[in-house]
């Protein structure tokens, strides 16, 4: 992966557009791709970009642009988690059970939050300063949680969700609060890291952690700090999921970790650590959502569906590489 | 070279998919159909030997304690907690029974068949199973009958020689004439609807769509099927496919089957944020929990249920008869504790009862 | 290439299986005082046969995880072949011998697939079989139409659930392979490319290996074996379906890095793969059978996988990757 070394990031010296080409080529690529998608899909079956389908695109999906904010920032510090869907999983669970049982809903909201950093630092310790690969506490983490949520529940529904608890179907301008959510956290999440010094150190730590330490960043307590955060994104998310239906099932949602990782990585951050924005992990968000609606819409048999979505998924990826092949 | 790859690949995947039969309806299975008379009228009862399987030197297990697992299709999910509920009931009712409910985190054929195996190695008397694949789990359970162990199983069935006996929640032509008919009384006799399920490859669900194609093309001919969506166990993705279906068909969808538990009140809630409350009709199987808010803000009109604890409660019951020596092969019905006397049908299954409707006028009755 | 890291490693590594295999012999030895039914040896064998499809895939995927790569779809490829070997033999009416050998054929020509992504696209692996996971499934269920194959002749089935000489069938396959990819991982010069592959694989190219040559054989091979596992699985449960083999790519990593396979590349062994291997089933079934429920014993799984790294990693505060 020699040309990984190559950063698309450098300045190029012939004007404004080629330097925001090269700094969001996979955004470009993403937000174009969109853009077609709608349009060509659009003109086939008008109702496809109606106002309601946009908004069922976007309301249905968030939680999963938003957990994809916080696993961007773990996979550009070159670490991973594969628990983040039994985490998102238990903390739902716990949000809907502190609502039925009668605490102020401003509770329900926040101890799934807290909770869920509190869980993630353990895996950030664990990471950074007991040294264990990342993808090995995440898988051991998998089967904890997962086991834990089925023995203390047994799957047992949560039902009669206070009205107001139910902050994922509130509304505000019209518009649903988790559009909101996704577009405020995400380029909240954008500016921060480009902007203060710790949202660059977690691209140094992910690029070179030696160079990062040299330069005087704690490698270590970053890495802590960034699974935090993480926890953070997944607890905000699991509130947004807990609260979209009068329903929760105490479940883990099957294959969300693969759905919010699959986000992250076709939306530009490079596994390798170091590089991606989370622009491009709610814009690839958004586009998985949009291509599971227009299958349906174009009425691309059900049995066909998932091989539609792996070639595209393929096709993302290859297109991605090609231009990274021009720049370097 | 890639793309070639690929692309090879792909028509072949399309050449060997045509080659397979095609069903009516996306979802349904390929199994002969049997619907219903359209007036509700019995079918011939044709009378069966029994066709189920023997344990092998089963030890007197008359009124003895035993050690029973129940193992179902996966753990951690609404409808098994409930049958849980029932299986402990019935347990704790006749008291010379010592249960426990075990099993895979999802429903994954490989995962239920090593849990099966480990609980014959350990030694229990009774198995009771809601199987994930027929045929997958035939093997073991034969294995289980070799070594002496009554096998019963419930909601989903093996193959009759590798289980004793089936307790049937209801017939699939029952349910499916229960849906159409449902559908048709709500929506129109001309209504367009779409189906939402769990997956295709689930046995019981796509049993169901097959049935209730076949039903629908005898007795509701003007009433159009327009798509299958897959959504999961999974209630948000329920949601999201239910919407986008009434995005898609606007004023042209006038019902959606939720053909799963967790699909109906999600697509109960799609139709409800999408503000199609009696546009749109909901049918499908459910619990009455999570429908409660939908029935009683008019939403939805009915659904149809068999009581999952029920169900449970007699699998329990039928495996201690069983164990006893109370039921045999050719007994024409059972007695199954607080339910009364079960019937026999079909060689070696027992039938729960006809699918219960729950409407607006009972629902509040029910609390699973 | 120099040889002085690599004989460290191997060193630091047999560190690791020495605590694996302490941990192994005491977890048998708890989980016989439990049941006295757990050490047995029909129960062993039972357990070989249950296991096999899983000790199967982890063979390559050792070798895959030590060029410092992943690959996410095998579960998908042992579903897709499965379907296949039912659609060619069913469907296409090829003789039954004839489809086990293509569905086999077509699991190395997916593995080849995602080998070709990785090495010409430059594709990282991960991405490369994320995207290949939903692809491969993607044709098991398009093709299939959800649809089962089942009536297979008794023949077949003694792979799955015959036994040869008192051992079940599967078990035997499972053992030469693994033999044979230990031999190759440990005395040729294809297993020696393979380490210096995940060590450092620009150092690997300059010292004149053919590194993507490597890596497309090495995923090849993962396909391969996914392809027989998947023969192996229908003979076992004697029916198709499309999503056989779903979640079984994580069983395998789980195995592969409780072996001691460092998932930065460049260390692992054959041996340290079978003992996490069978460690995780000696977990299941032992736990099962002293009386631990399924939710219990994942988290068990889940808690050892972590103290093992964890133990090792306090035993060797170098080997951090």
């Amino acid at each position: 992966m020699s040309f990984e070394a190559a950063s698309p990031r450098r300045a190029a010296s012939t004007g404004a557009f080629s330097r925001i080409a090269s700094a969001y080529g996979q955004e470009l690529i993403i937000l174009a791709a969109i853009v077609l998608l709608f349009a060509v899909v659009g003109t086939i079956a008008p109702r496809f970009t109606s106002q309601t389908n946009l908004t069922s695109i976007f309301v249905g999906n968030a939680y999963i642009a938003v957990a994809a904010i916080g696993m961007s920032m773990v996979i550009i510090s070159g670490h991973i988690d594969v628990s983040v869907g039994s985490l998102i999983g238990v903390l739902a669970t716990i949000s809907g059970t502190l609502a039925v049982a009668g605490y102020p809903v401003w509770i329900a909201w926040l101890v799934p939050i807290v909770v869920g950093m509190a869980i993630t630092s353990i895996i950030g310790v664990l990471v950074a300063y007991v040294r264990i690969p990342s993808i090995v506490v995440t898988l051991g983490m998998l089967s904890i949680l997962k086991g834990g949520l089925i023995s203390a529940t047994g799957g047992a529904w949560i039902t009669n969700l206070p009205p107001d608890y139910l902050i994922a179907q509130f509304r505000l301008l019209g518009v649903p609060s988790p559009v909101w959510f996704m577009a405020i956290l995400t380029i909240a999440a954008a500016i921060w890291m480009r902007s203060t010094a710790f949202g660059r150190s977690i691209y140094a730590v992910g690029g070179n952690p030696e160079a990062a330490r040299v330069a005087g960043i704690r490698v270590e307590a970053t890495t802590v700090s960034i699974f935090a955060i993480h926890g953070m994104f997944a607890g905000i998310a699991a509130v947004l999921f807990a609260t979209q239906l009068q329903v929760i099932q105490s479940t883990v949602p099957p294959n969300l970790e693969l759905t919010i990782i699959t986000a992250s990585v076709v939306g530009g951050v490079s596994i390798l650590g170091g590089t991606g924005t989370v622009i491009g992990s709610t814009l690839a968000a958004i586009l998985f959502a949009a291509i599971g609606s227009s299958l349906i819409f174009l009425n691309v048999s059900a049995y066909w569906l998932r091989s539609v979505q792996g070639l595209l998924i393929l096709a993302t990826v290859l297109a991605d590489m090609a231009r990274r092949h021009r720049i370097s | 070279m890639l793309k070639k790859t690929l692309l090879l690949a792909a028509c072949f995947g399309l050449v060997s998919g045509a080659a397979l039969a095609q069903s009516t309806w996306t979802g349904g299975d390929e199994l002969p159909t049997n619907p219903l008379a359209c007036d509700g009228t019995p079918g011939a009862v044709v009378s069966k030997d029994y066709d189920g399987g023997v344990p092998t030197n089963a030890p007197d297990r008359a009124g003895k304690k035993i050690t029973v697992v129940d193992i179902p299709k996966l753990i951690g999910v609404g409808y098994f907690a409930a049958t849980t509920k029932g299986i402990q009931e019935a347990a704790t009712e006749l008291g010379n029974v010592d249960a426990k409910t075990d099993g895979p985190t999802k429903a994954n054929i490989d995962e239920q068949i090593t849990f099966i195996d480990n609980y014959i190695t350990s030694g229990v008397d009774g198995i009771l199973f809601a199987a994930n694949d027929p045929v997958a789990i035939a093997p073991v359970l034969k294995k289980a009958l070799a070594a002496g162990i009554n096998v019963v199983g419930y909601d989903a069935n093996a193959t009759p020689d590798a289980r004793q006996w089936f307790v049937n929640q209801a017939e699939f032509n029952g349910i499916a004439k229960s849906l159409i008919d449902s559908m048709a009384k709500e929506a129109g006799e001309d209504a367009s609807f779409a189906i939402v399920t769990s997956t295709f490859t689930t046995p019981n669900q796509a049993r169901w769509i097959a049935e209730m194609a076949a039903y629908a093309a005898k007795c509701h001919p003007n009433m159009k099927w327009l798509e299958t969506v897959e959504a999961q166990e999974d209630n948000v993705l329920s949601f999201n496919q239910a919407s986008t279906l009434i995005n898609k068909y606007g004023d042209q969808l006038k019902g959606i089957f939720g053909m799963t538990s967790v699909a109906t009140p999600a697509a109960a809630e799609a139709v409800t944020q999408a503000n199609q409350c009696g546009k749109i009709a909901i049918v499908g199987l459910a619990t009455p929990n999570a429908m409660k808010p939908y029935v009683e803000k008019d939403c939805v009109k009915s659904v149809v249920l068999w009581n999952p604890v029920d169900l449970g409660y007699a699998a329990m019951q039928v495996l201690r008869a069983t164990a006893d020596g109370t039921l045999k092969p050719g007994a024409t019905s059972v007695k199954a504790g607080k339910l009364g006397e079960l019937k026999v049908v079909n060689g070696s299954e027992i039938l729960l009862g006809s699918p219960f409707v729950f409407d607006k006028s009972n629902i509040g009755q029910f609390d699973f | 290439m120099s040889d002085v890291p690599l004989s460290t490693t191997v060193k630091s590594f047999l560190r690791h299986e020495t605590i694996l295999a302490i941990l192994l012999v005491l977890v048998l030895f708890v989980l016989a005082q439990q049941s006295d039914r757990f050490f047995t040896v029909p129960n062993l064998l039972n357990q070989g046969r249950l296991m096999t499809e899983v000790g199967l895939i982890a063979l390559p995927m050792t070798f895959v995880i030590i060029t410092g790569g992943i690959d996410l779809s095998v579960g998908s490829i042992l579903g897709l072949c499965a379907i296949l070997l039912g659609v060619f033999w069913h469907n296409l009416g090829i003789p039954l011998p004839i489809a086990m050998v293509l569905a086999i054929v077509v699991g190395a020509a997916c593995g080849l697939v995602n080998g070709l992504i990785i090495t010409r696209f430059k594709v990282p692996p991960l991405i490369a079989t994320l995207a290949t996971l939903a692809l491969y499934r993607g044709f098991a269920e398009g093709i299939s139409q959800a649809r089962s194959v089942r009536g297979y002749p008794d023949w077949f089935f003694v792979l799955g659930q015959g036994e040869v000489l008192g051992v079940p069938t599967q078990l035997w396959i499972f053992i030469a392979l693994a033999i044979v990819a230990g031999l190759v991982l440990t005395y040729t010069t294809f297993g020696r490319a393979t380490y210096a592959v995940g060590a450092n694989e620009t150092a690997a190219r300059f010292s004149g290996i053919d590194v993507d040559r490597t890596k497309l054989l090495i995923y090849t091979a993962a396909g391969l074996v996914s392809g027989l596992a998947a023969v192996i699985f229908v003979s076992r449960v004697s029916t198709t379906r499309s999503d056989m083999g779903t979640g079984v790519e994580l069983d395998v990593i789980t195995a592969v890095v409780l072996g001691g396979t460092s998932i930065f590349g460049g260390r692992g062994t054959i041996i340290g793969t079978v003992v996490g291997l069978v460690l995780v089933q000696a977990l299941k079934n032992g736990l099962a059978l002293s009386g631990v429920k399924g939710d219990g014993t994942i988290v068990v799984i889940g808690l050892v996988l972590i103290l093992a790294i964890l133990a090792s990693n306090l035993f060797s505060r170098n080997g951090d990757g």
